[in-house]
């Protein structure tokens, strides 16, 4: 089963998502800050990480960039929940691999699909390989 | 004058007397030498006679013209008197004479006998033989010439001073006469000195004096023209000098006073000219980068670059420049650098340096900057809600159907989100339409005990789990006379804040407090507290605490701005106190004369 980890301070966010990553079949698990999110992530090994950006304690910008510095074997896709538009707002993230950016409001369509597809396309690739 | 002719006088007859006392000591020396010579060629017989006869002495007295003549003697080898012959009133003088042959002819000066007289005599002696041998000497005496005025000599006195005593004046008015041009001049010149006008000089009938009067005369003119010529020069230079002065003044003044630091640099690349601004943004004195190059007095690596030019032929275009810089005393500036090329005035290709004008763009740079932050977080904050209510009601279309357990929390999820959208839009619009001077308070007579209890119980609802609420406000208080709708977003957001800053468990407390003129509502808390830098910053528009713990929380650095120009458009105050770690304490404080002052307005 894979599992999915999602980093976000707003409790009904993570509520929706849960529920209907779960009812997909996703392992879900969920916390409130980048903090915590960076101190988890060692040991769920999750597939993909959701993360909003502003969050207390640890922002979704600085979990990233953590990530990148300190987690070299990282494979786990890294989905960015962001309330900005502008270029220059994704800039920080051009050095790290790997990391998509999900505008707000976010359909939850949109972002199962997404899910779905990258991992049919992880598949595709294992299994060529 | 007076004194001068006396002196002249007395000269005159000081020389003629001392003239005439030489003359007649001179003859009795000679005369006396002569005669004694004369005598002394005689043999004692015939000049010492026998008893009751005169000797040669008589005769030589007898034929004595000189009337000087004192005395004759004939004495013995030793000194004795053998005759004698003398004038009236005069003793022959005793006087050893030496018994040797090399001094028996001479001539001496011999004090008269008599001791407190000051007649002298010259006496001349010679020696006396009778048939080859010595037998003694002859003695003559004259006396010796000293200052006296003989009556027998007033008219030749007279008749020499007469003339003395006439000529003195003559030559004194003719002298006058002489000098008088001199003198004039001499007047002219003091006159000349004192910058005062010349006055012409009458000449004296022609002299050899004249000549030169007239040159220095000349000279006097032309001095005095070319004196005139200096003087109208020197006016216009003094005066040209002061209009220069004054718009060199004029021009400096304008740039001194120009708001912003203005650097000439030269096309060696040295400062020509810089006003004092230049000291407030660089932190440079003027005096001490004049003439030095960029390197010399600045080290900041960014502004190096900006202020060095290289080839004075490349880039000849104007530009701009902003950095960011920390200067001395550690406050941090935005300076925007604007360099314009310096043409010379009618040779467009020739560049003479450029003007640098340093601007001080802090206040809009952290304006720019915050504005930046609030767009940020206002996406954000708008952004938030608009997902959840975008999630959910997403959700309610897929899943929603069949659970009704569901559907209910999802509609109370889209409620909750759909205010919290309100209030921020409100907010939002408020203080937009407060900038833009459109809000009007709607002031209408207000229970304050209700009022408070109403906010405070909407705000606090669905948080006790976090913080514990305390409210404090006594039943019975005044009615104020404010805008419900405006006070309520000021007292929303002192709740709201405490809440966000709060610790875990902390107590939120809301008191309100009467006196006789004014009422007071405070919100307390036992939060983080706010840093004494911070506390005066909360008040400002987008200010946002770097403290971490306040960074934690989602803000837009509106809400403390709002309320405090809500509170003051209530002719109140709002003010904060707080201890970093320990809580923070907002009071607003209403005057209850000037509600009710608004409320006399208003009826």
């Amino acid at each position: 089963m894979k599992k999915i980890f999602i980093a976000d301070d707003e409790p009904h966010v993570l509520r929706v998502l849960k529920l209907s990553l779960e009812k997909e079949g996703y392992a879900v698990e969920t916390c409130a800050n980048g903090k915590e999110a960076l101190n988890r992530l060692e040991q769920e090994h999750p597939d993909i990480l959701i993360t909003d950006i502003q969050m207390p304690l640890m922002t979704g910008e600085e979990l990233c960039k953590h990530i990148n510095a300190h987690m070299p074997e990282r494979k786990f896709l890294i989905f960015v929940l962001t309330s900005r538009t502008e270029i220059e707002h994704r800039e920080w993230s051009r050095d790290i691999e790997n990391l998509k950016f999900l505008e707000k409001p976010v359909s939850i369509r949109n972002l199962l699909d997404k899910i779905e597809g990258y991992f049919a396309q992880a598949t595709d690739s294992s299994k060529v390989s | 004058m007076i004194i001068a002719t006396l002196l002249v006088m007395v000269a005159t007859v000081y020389i003629l007397f001392d003239y005439q006392r030489g003359n007649r000591e001179d003859l009795a020396r000679a005369q006396g030498l002569e005669l004694v010579r004369l005598l002394g060629g005689m043999s004692w017989p015939e000049l010492v006679p026998q008893t009751g006869t005169k000797g040669l002495l008589a005769v030589l007295q007898q034929g004595q013209s000189n009337p000087d003549f004192a005395y004759g003697a004939v004495v013995d080898i030793g000194g004795a008197v053998a005759t004698e012959v003398t004038r009236s009133g005069v003793i022959v003088p005793p006087g050893d004479i030496v018994n040797e042959p090399t001094s028996w002819l001479g001539q001496r000066v011999l004090p008269a006998n008599d001791a407190d007289s000051r007649v002298e005599f010259i006496e001349s002696y010679a020696p006396v033989f009778d048939a080859g041998v010595h037998k003694g000497f002859v003695r003559l005496g004259y006396l010796r010439p000293g200052f006296g005025i003989s009556y027998s000599e007033m008219p030749f006195l007279a008749s020499v001073m007469l003339p003395i005593f006439l000529l003195v004046p003559f030559f004194y008015f003719m002298l006058r006469r002489e000098i008088k041009p001199l003198k004039e001049i001499s007047e002219r010149f003091e006159n000349l000195a004192e910058q005062g006008g010349l006055t012409q000089i009458e000449m004296p009938p022609s002299q050899a004096l004249n000549d030169f009067m007239e040159q220095v005369s000349g000279y006097i003119d032309a001095t005095q023209t070319k004196l005139e010529v200096l003087n109208q020069e020197h006016e216009d230079l003094t005066m040209s000098s002061k209009l220069l002065t004054y718009k060199n003044n004029r021009v400096d003044a304008i740039l001194q006073n120009f708001p912003d630091a203005i650097l000439v640099i030269d096309e060696a690349g040295e400062v020509s000219y810089a006003n004092t601004k230049i000291e407030r943004l660089l932190g440079v004195e003027v005096n001490t980068i004049i003439g030095k190059k960029t390197r010399e007095w600045c080290d900041d690596p960014q502004i190096i670059p900006l202020l060095t030019f290289g080839d004075v032929k490349s880039n000849l275009q104007a530009n701009q420049d902003t950095v960011q810089t920390r200067l001395d005393d550690n406050s941090e500036k935005s300076l925007q650098f604007s360099v314009y090329p310096l043409f010379m005035p009618n040779n467009e290709s020739k560049i003479l340096g450029r003007l640098v004008v340093i601007r001080d763009v802090s206040e809009s740079h952290l304006m720019r900057q915050r504005q930046t932050e609030f767009i940020s977080h206002i996406s954000h904050e708008l952004k938030t809600p608009l997902n959840v209510l975008s999630m959910y009601s997403e959700s309610l279309l897929t899943e929603g159907s069949d659970n009704e357990e569901y559907r209910i929390e999802a509609v109370n999820v889209i409620h909750d989100e759909v205010e919290r959208l309100s209030t921020l839009i409100n907010n939002l619009l408020a203080i937009n339409q407060y900038e833009l001077g459109g809000v009007v308070a709607q002031r209408k007579h207000v229970r304050m005990h209700e009022f408070l209890e109403d906010a405070f119980t909407n705000i606090s609802k669905g948080k006790q789990e976090c913080c514990e609420f305390e409210l404090d406000i006594p039943r019975e208080m005044s009615m104020v006379y404010i805008d419900k709708d405006l006070f309520r977003i000021a007292v929303n957001n002192l709740l709201t804040n405490a809440i966000k800053y709060s610790k875990p468990g902390g107590k939120i407390s809301m008191s309100a407090s009467e006196t006789e003129d004014s009422i007071e509502i405070a919100v307390s808390d036992e939060g983080y507290g706010i840093a004494e830098n911070d506390q005066k910053q909360i008040f400002n528009k987008f200010f946002r605490s770097t403290d971490d713990n306040i960074r934690q929380q989602t803000g837009h650095g509106l809400g403390l701005s709002l309320a405090r120009q809500i509170v003051q458009m209530h002719h109140g105050d709002l003010t904060c106190s707080s201890e970093l770690g320990k809580g923070s304490r907002f009071v607003i404080r209403l005057e209850k004369i000037s509600t009710q002052i608004m409320d006399a307005v208003a009826s």
